[in-house]
């Protein structure tokens, strides 16, 4: 759940760059026509992965692995393989979707411009991107939805913080009291 | 390769370094993972899958990956080579009769071409066993000295007490970094 609500916030946090962004287009302001079109693609990835497309996109295959993994320390090596297929699905998506929004685009041109970018390739949504190749982040959103889907997350907090202290103090606290 | 493999090189923070941890089953490689975590080693078995620890070590952010060693489990080893800057190999000093298969199964790594580039640590483990072969011995054993191909170094040690192993990471961690960041 943990993924899910980062998006959440990050998508309102974004929202006003994401419409002036798609209102305003691409190959305005920038000096020349590689910035604008770099900072178009960023713009669009930017979009593409706050997309209930997307996160629909994840939720299924979230729903189709979950029950492989397990609150271990040692990993099963079926995770590397489930965790490549992952990192192949984010990648096709975000690929074939930029191609049906950006007419022409390419990506191995884009990844060219993107060495020559590299100094300022920072923040938010480069962060994000590379969480999506992070295998340790990868297993703790398997674990956190799998805590979700089998309703231990909210069960577990409620009885840690209200069970321990209420019944042995609430019959002093009450009498007391009124 | 995608945008996401390349943007994690790119991205790659520069004082970090991945440490694949390869080795016959009973080697001690995953004891020797969670000593260097500071992890209790009383009880420790068989690994079927892998661990995965990231620590910090002389300002440097460690990845440090172990595999399972059993036969069957060889096999995946390649899934992990990719962008591997050392390679720790674990050698059960005290095993002499699985010796020969120690070596061929290191040779077999050292040709792989992902591999190419990283450093290797050899690790004579389980030197506080009264049957342990020296770090000599296993130097000859699996033939150290032909290996031309990568900077190597092997060094004795034992992960249930300790001995050695901030020895080894320290001169995996400058080799690497002598190669690695000071090139750029």
């Amino acid at each position: 759940m943990d993924v899910q609500e980062q998006h959440g916030r990050s998508c309102g946090e974004n929202m006003v760059d994401m419409v002036d962004l798609d209102e305003e287009n691409f190959a305005s302001s920038s000096s020349s026509v590689t910035d604008a079109s770099f900072d178009a693609v960023i713009g669009c990835i930017e979009d593409i992965i706050m997309e209930e497309k997307f996160q629909q996109l994840q939720q299924s295959f979230l729903e189709k692995h979950y029950l492989e993994f397990d609150d271990s320390d040692e990993n099963k090596l079926s995770y590397t393989a489930i965790f490549n297929e992952y990192v192949n699905l984010v990648e096709k998506h975000l690929e074939e979707q930029l191609m049906q929004r950006i007419p022409g685009f390419n990506m191995s041109t884009f990844i060219d411009i993107l060495m020559q970018h590299k100094e300022e390739v920072s923040g938010d949504i480069f962060d994000m991107l590379l969480t999506f190749t992070d295998f340790l982040a990868f297993k703790e959103m398997f674990l956190a939805y799998r805590t979700e889907k089998e309703g231990r997350g909210l069960d577990l907090s409620q009885g840690l913080l209200i069970t321990p202290l209420i019944p042995s103090g609430s019959e002093q606290l009450g009498s007391s009291g009124s | 390769m995608g945008l996401l493999t390349i943007l994690k090189k790119m991205k790659q923070k520069e004082r970090e370094m991945r440490l694949l941890m390869l080795g016959l089953d009973n080697a001690g490689k995953t004891t020797i993972l969670k000593k260097f975590n500071g992890e209790d080693v009383s009880t420790i078995s068989p690994t079927l899958g892998f661990n995965i620890k990231t620590l910090e070590h002389k300002g440097f952010k460690l990845n440090i990956w172990d595999v399972g060693g059993q036969k069957s489990l060889r096999s995946y080893w390649r899934n992990y080579f990719e962008s591997t800057d050392g390679l720790v190999w674990v050698v059960d000093s005290a095993d002499r009769l699985r010796m020969e298969d120690c070596g061929q199964e290191l040779s077999k790594l050292l040709q792989e071409e992902r591999l190419a580039g990283a450093t290797l640590l050899v690790f004579a483990n389980k030197q506080d066993l009264p049957g342990a072969l020296s770090k000599d011995a296993i130097q000859e054993a699996l033939a150290l000295d032909e290996i031309k191909s990568h900077h190597w170094c092997i060094i004795g040690c034992s992960a249930v007490t300790g001995e050695n192993l901030l020895a080894g990471v320290d001169w995996l961690l400058d080799d690497i970094a002598a190669r690695i960041f000071t090139a750029e």
